[in-house]
C-alpha cells in the first residue's frame, strides 16, 4: 500500500469520524456553544436587559462573573455526582452480593422512602446538621442523588434475566466476571437513567443552596429577588436553564448510543 | 411473603450497635438561654448520670439480642421494643428539661443534639426492616406510628415547653397553620389544574399522534429546566403582563406571588400527569377491549366502563408523583413570595435561626410522606378493587 | 463418570433431594425424568455445584467435587439450560467463546473452536458469528446454548430442559441433531426434562424420580415393560405405554426378507419405529408394508405379525 493512499485513508477515515461525532453530539454541542456564549457575552448585552429594567442602574449582575459562577455550579453538580454516582453503584452492588443481601429491603426501601423527601427539605435540614457554605450543599445533593442512583442500580440489576446469571455461573464466571462482564453491562442503561435523574434534581437543587450562602448561578436570582431586579433575575435563571438542558441532552444522547441497547 | 432467616438478623445488630455508640459518644441535646445565644451541649450522661444513661441502652441491647436468633415472636418483640423507643424519646427529652431546665432562664430552649436524631434514623430504620422481614401490610406500618404520635403529643402539650422547635412554633403559630394551609391550597390548585389539563393533554395526544411527540418534547423540555430558574423565566412575562393589563392585576396575578408560582407548579406537573395518564389508556390489554366491543358495547361504553376503570390506578400514580412533587417545588416558591411552609426555612436560612428551619422543612416532608402514603394506599385500593 | 453416594439436599427444613445414590457411566446419556419439583433440576445442579448438596457424597472421575475449586469445575462441565441463558450484550461468536476465553486460550485457537462449533451445530458463520441474541429463533438460540456448553470439549454435559421452551417440531430437530451428536463425540450427559417422549427418545438410561427420591432406573426398554409401581407406569403413558415401547424399535430389527407373496403397495423407511410403521398400517388398513433404504429401494417387508410377534432381546 503506497503512502499516500495510506494518509487519504486515514484522513477519510478521520473526517468520517468528525462528521459522526458532530451528528451524534449536534443536540449537546447547539446547547453547550448557547451556553457559553451567554455566558461569556451576558455583560455585553446591557441594552437587552435595559428593556426589562428600564429604571434599575444597574442591570447586569457583576458581584461575580458568571463563568465563576458557572463554574462553581458545574463544580459543586460534579463533585456531588460522581461521589453519589461512586456510593450509589457501589452500595446497590454490595446489597446484591451474597455478602451484604441481608441489607438488600432496608436499603430498597429506604431509597424509595428518601425520594419522597423533597430535594429543598433535605438541603434544609443539611444547614442545621452542617452550616453554611458550599460543604452542606454538597453533603445535600450527596445524599439526595444517592437515591435514585441506588434505585435505579438495584432495578437493573434484579431486572437481568434469572437464567443469564445461572448461565453465567453454570458456565464457571466468578462472581466479579459475573458482576463487570454480565450484570453492570445488561444494567448500565437502567443506571444511567437514575444517574440522568440525578444529576438533573442536583442542578436545581444547587442553585436553591445560593440561600445557603453558595456562591453559584442561583446567585443573580435571590439577589434579584431581594433587590427587586428582573434583569438579574433573568439573567440567571436562563444560564441555570441552558446548563440544566446541555446537561440533560448530553445524557439524551449517551443514552440513546449505547450501541447494544436494542 | 414472610421470609425470616435462620442466621442472625445482621441488619438490626448494626442498627443496634450504631445507636449505641451514637448514644453513648454524640450529644443528646443542647440547652440554650434565649434564641440568640448558642447552646451548650449535653452527652446523655451529663443529663442523666452514668447509671441511667447506660441502663437505657437496654431496650437496644435487647432488641439484638433478639436479632440474634431471630424467628417471628422475637421479631415481633422487637418491633414493639423500638414502637416503645419511638414513643419514650419525647418523654426522654421532657425527663432532660426537667434535669437541665434553670428557673432564672425562662426562655431557654432546649434542642435537640445529634445523637437523638441519628437515633430517631436508625430506629426508623430498624422498623422500615422489621416491616419488610415481618411482611405487615401498609396500615399495620401506619399504625405503628400512633403509639409514637401519642407520646410526641402527650409530651409536646405537657412537658416540653422549652423545646426549641416548639417555642418556635408557639411564637407563631397561627402564621404556622395558615401556612400549611396556603401551601395544600397551592399544591392542590396545581395538581387540579394539572389533572384537567393534563388528562385532557393525553386524550387528544391518543386522537392525534402528531401531537403526541411535540406534546411530550415540550413537557419533557419544561420538566429538565431548574424550578429557580422557571420561576424567575416566568416572574418577568407576568410582570409585564400584570402592568399591561389591569384586570389581571386585580386578580392579583403579578410577577412575585402566587401566579408563576402555580404556573410553574402546572407545567412541572404536566409531564408525569399526561404520560401517566397516556400510558395508563395505551396499555389496556386489546384483547379486554375488543371482547367489550365483541360484547355489544358501544365505543363510548367501552371507554368509560372498560378502558378508564382499568386505567386508573396507573393514573392516579400520575397524580401520587405530581403531588409529591409539588410539595416539594411550592416550598421553593417561597423564594418569589408564594407563601407556604417554604416560607419558615427562607426566614431560617435568612436569620440562622435553625429551629425555624425545621420548622418549615419537617412539616414539608410529612407533608410529602402523607401524600405519598395516602395516593399510594388508594391506587392499592383501586388495584384490588376489580381492576387488573 | 458420575457418582453420587446417598446425596441429600435440604432448603430450610425442605428435603429437595432424600438420599439419592446414582452413577453415571463415561459416555452415558442419563435423563432424569419427573414431575416438577421432584428435584431433578436440583441434583443435576449439585453436579456442578451451582447448589450445594446437604449430605452424602458426590463424586467425577472419582474425586469428590468439593475437592474442585467452584469455578473450575463449572468451567470443565458443559451447561445448558431451558431458556438459553445467552448474554445479550454479547454477540453469538462471543457467547460460545465465553468458557475457552475463561480458560484463558489463545484468541486463535478460540475463534477456531468457535467456527467449527457453529458448523458443528448448523450455524453458518457469516450469518451468525455477529448477531446478538435476541436476533434468532428459539431453536436457533438453543443451537448457540449448546454450542457454547459444548466450547470448551467438556467430557460432561449437564442439560436442564434445554428444549422445554421450543415448539414441537423444532425441538424433535434439535432431540434429533442432539443424538447424532452424541453418537459422534460421546460425552457423558445428564439430561433433565419432564417430557417422557423426549427422555425415551435420547436416553440411554432412565431415572425417574418422585418427591425427592429415584423410584426407578435403567434402560428405557426395561421401565416401559417392567414400571415398579403406578406412578412410573403412569409417567410412561400407561396405555400408550405400547406405542411408546414400539417407538423405541426400529423397523429394521424386525424386518424379514421377501416372502413368497406380492410387494405389499406401501412402504415404510427402515429406519422408521415400529409405532410409525404400525401407524401405517393403521392408515391404509393393511397387515404388511414394503421396507424401503435411504434411496426407497425395496430390502425387505414387515407384516403385522412380525410387528407384534416375539419380542425380541
Amino acid at each position: 500500500m503506497s503512502g499516500a493512499s495510506h494518509t487519504s485513508t486515514l484522513h477519510r477515515y478521520l473526517a468520517g469520524g468528525w462528521a459522526l461525532f458532530l451528528t451524534r453530539w449536534s443536540v449537546p454541542l447547539i446547547w453547550l456553544i448557547l451556553l457559553l456564549l451567554l455566558t461569556f457575552g451576558m455583560s455585553h448585552m446591557e441594552g437587552v436587559f435595559r428593556l426589562v429594567e428600564p429604571d434599575t442602574r444597574e442591570v447586569i449582575y457583576r458581584r461575580t462573573s458568571f463563568a465563576a459562577l458557572l463554574g462553581q455550579h458545574l463544580l459543586v453538580v460534579g463533585v456531588a455526582s460522581l461521589l453519589a454516582i461512586l456510593l450509589g453503584v457501589g452500595a446497590a452492588i454490595a446489597v446484591t452480593r451474597p455478602a451484604g443481601r441481608d441489607f438488600q429491603p432496608m436499603v430498597a426501601q429506604l431509597a424509595s422512602i428518601g425520594q419522597t423527601f423533597p430535594p429543598v427539605a433535605v438541603l434544609a435540614l443539611a444547614v442545621p446538621a452542617l452550616g453554611f457554605g458550599t460543604l452542606p450543599i454538597i453533603v445535600a445533593l450527596l445524599l439526595y442523588g444517592l437515591l435514585p442512583i441506588v434505585r435505579n442500580t438495584l432495578a437493573g440489576l434484579s431486572g437481568i434475566d434469572a437464567g443469564v446469571r445461572e448461565a453465567a455461573r453454570g458456565m464457571g464466571m466468578t462472581g466479579g466476571q459475573i458482576l463487570r462482564q454480565v450484570e453492570l453491562p445488561l444494567a448500565a442503561p437502567v443506571i444511567l437513567a437514575g444517574i440522568r435523574t440525578s444529576v438533573t434534581i442536583n442542578i436545581a437543587t444547587a442553585a436553591i443552596g445560593a440561600t445557603v450562602g453558595a456562591s453559584n448561578l442561583g446567585d443573580p436570582i435571590i439577589s434579584g429577588i431581594v433587590n427587586g431586579n428582573t434583569a438579574y433575575i433573568v439573567q440567571g435563571a436562563v444560564l441555570i436553564g441552558l446548563l440544566a438542558i446541555t446537561i440533560d441532552s448530553l445524557f439524551d444522547r449517551l443514552q440513546r448510543h449505547r450501541p447494544l441497547s436494542t | 411473603m414472610t421470609i425470616i432467616p435462620r442466621r442472625s438478623n445482621r441488619v438490626l445488630l448494626c442498627l443496634m450497635l450504631a445507636g449505641v455508640l451514637s448514644w453513648l459518644m454524640l450529644d443528646a441535646v443542647s440547652m440554650a438561654p434565649n434564641r440568640i445565644v448558642p447552646g451548650t451541649p449535653h452527652r446523655a450522661h451529663e443529663v442523666m448520670g452514668w447509671w441511667l444513661s447506660l441502663l437505657s441502652l437496654l431496650p437496644m441491647l435487647a432488641i439484638a439480642a433478639l436479632a440474634w436468633r431471630p424467628d417471628t415472636g422475637r421479631l415481633r418483640v422487637a418491633l414493639g421494643l423500638l414502637v416503645l423507643l419511638l414513643a419514650a424519646m419525647p418523654l426522654w427529652l421532657a425527663a432532660a428539661v426537667s434535669a437541665l431546665a434553670d428557673p432564672s432562664m425562662p426562655q431557654a430552649r432546649l434542642g435537640i443534639g445529634p445523637a437523638l436524631w441519628v437515633l430517631l434514623f436508625l430506629w426508623l430504620l430498624g422498623v422500615i426492616e422489621l416491616r419488610t422481614r415481618l411482611g405487615l401490610s401498609r396500615p399495620m406500618g401506619w399504625l405503628l406510628l400512633v403509639p409514637v404520635l401519642l407520646g410526641w403529643w402527650l409530651a409536646l402539650s405537657r412537658w416540653l415547653e422549652p423545646l426549641a422547635l416548639y417555642r418556635e412554633y408557639q411564637g407563631r403559630s397561627d402564621q404556622f397553620i395558615s401556612a400549611v394551609g396556603h401551601h395544600l391550597a397551592l399544591v392542590g390548585a396545581a395538581v387540579g389544574a394539572s389533572l384537567v389539563v393534563g388528562v385532557s393533554l393525553a386524550l387528544a395526544m391518543r386522537r392525534f399522534p402528531g401531537l403526541r411527540r411535540a406534546g411530550f418534547g415540550v413537557l419533557n423540555f419544561i420538566q429538565t429546566i431548574p424550578s429557580l430558574a422557571l420561576f424567575g423565566l416566568l416572574l418577568a412575562p407576568l410582570a409585564w403582563l400584570a402592568g399591561r393589563f389591569d384586570w389581571l392585576a386585580s386578580l392579583g396575578v403579578s410577577g412575585i406571588g402566587w401566579a408563576p408560582a402555580w404556573l410553574a407548579l402546572v407545567g412541572y406537573s404536566l409531564l408525569p400527569m399526561v404520560r401517566n395518564t397516556y400510558v395508563a389508556l395505551e396499555e389496556v390489554d386489546p384483547a379486554v377491549i375488543e371482547s367489550a366491543r365483541g360484547m355489544g358495547m358501544s365505543r363510548r361504553q367501552a371507554f368509560l366502563q372498560v378502558r378508564l376503570p382499568l386505567a386508573l390506578p396507573v393514573m392516579l400514580e400520575g397524580v401520587r408523583i405530581t403531588t409529591v412533587q409539588a410539595i416539594g417545588l411550592t416550598a421553593v416558591a417561597a423564594l418569589i413570595g408564594a407563601g407556604g411552609l417554604g416560607t419558615f426555612i427562607f426566614q431560617g436560612l435568612g436569620q440562622a435561626a435553625m429551629d425555624l428551619v425545621l420548622l418549615g422543612a419537617l412539616p414539608i416532608i410529612a407533608l410529602a410522606l402523607v401524600a405519598d402514603a395516602l395516593l399510594g394506599a388508594l391506587t392499592e385500593r383501586l388495584r384490588h378493587g376489580g381492576a387488573s | 463418570m458420575i457418582e453420587l453416594f446417598d446425596v441429600t439436599k435440604r432448603f430450610g427444613s425442605e428435603t429437595a433431594v432424600d438420599g439419592i445414590s446414582l452413577r453415571v457411566e463415561k459416555g452415558e446419556f442419563c435423563a432424569l425424568v419427573g414431575t416438577s419439583g421432584c428435584g431433578k433440576s436440583t441434583t443435576l445442579r449439585m453436579i456442578n455445584r451451582l447448589i450445594e448438596h446437604s449430605e452424602g457424597e458426590i463424586h467425577l472421575e472419582g474425586q469428590p467435587v468439593r475437592s474442585f475449586n467452584e469455578e473450575s469445575l463449572r468451567r470443565r462441565i458443559g451447561y445448558a439450560i431451558q431458556n438459553t441463558g445467552l448474554f445479550p450484550h454479547w454477540t453469538v461468536a462471543r457467547n460460545i467463546g465465553l468458557v475457552p476465553r475463561l480458560l484463558k486460550w489463545p484468541k486463535a485457537r478460540i475463534l477456531d473452536r468457535v467456527e467449527e462449533l457453529m458448523g458443528l451445530l448448523g450455524l453458518p458463520v457469516e450469518e451468525f458469528s455477529r448477531k446478538y441474541p435476541h436476533q434468532l429463533s428459539g431453536g436457533q438460540a438453543q443451537r448457540v446454548g449448546v454450542a457454547r456448553a459444548l466450547a470448551a470439549d467438556p467430557d460432561i454435559l449437564l442439560m436442564d430442559e434445554p428444549f422445554g421452551a421450543l415448539d414441537p417440531i423444532t425441538r424433535e430437530t434439535l432431540q434429533g441433531e442432539l443424538r447424532d451428536l452424541q453418537a459422534r463425540l460421546h460425552k457423558t450427559i445428564v439430561f433433565v426434562t419432564h417430557d417422557m417422549d423426549e427422555a425415551l427418545a435420547l436416553a440411554d438410561r432412565l431415572v425417574v424420580m418422585h418427591q425427592g427420591r429415584i423410584v426407578q432406573q435403567g434402560r428405557p426398554i426395561d421401565l416401559l415393560r417392567n414400571p415398579v409401581d403406578d406412578f412410573v407406569e403412569s409417567l410412561l403413558g400407561g396405555m400408550d405405554r405400547g406405542l411408546k415401547e414400539a417407538a423405541l424399535t426400529r423397523v429394521s430389527e424386525r424386518m424379514m426378507s421377501f416372502g413368497p407373496r406380492l410387494l405389499a403397495s406401501e412402504r415404510v423407511s427402515y429406519d422408521a419405529s415400529l409405532s410409525q410403521a404400525l401407524s401405517v398400517m393403521l392408515w391404509h388398513r393393511v397387515d404388511r408394508l414394503t421396507v424401503v433404504d435411504d434411496e426407497d429401494i425395496p430390502i425387505g417387508e414387515l407384516s403385522l405379525r412380525r410387528l407384534l410377534g416375539a419380542r425380541s432381546s
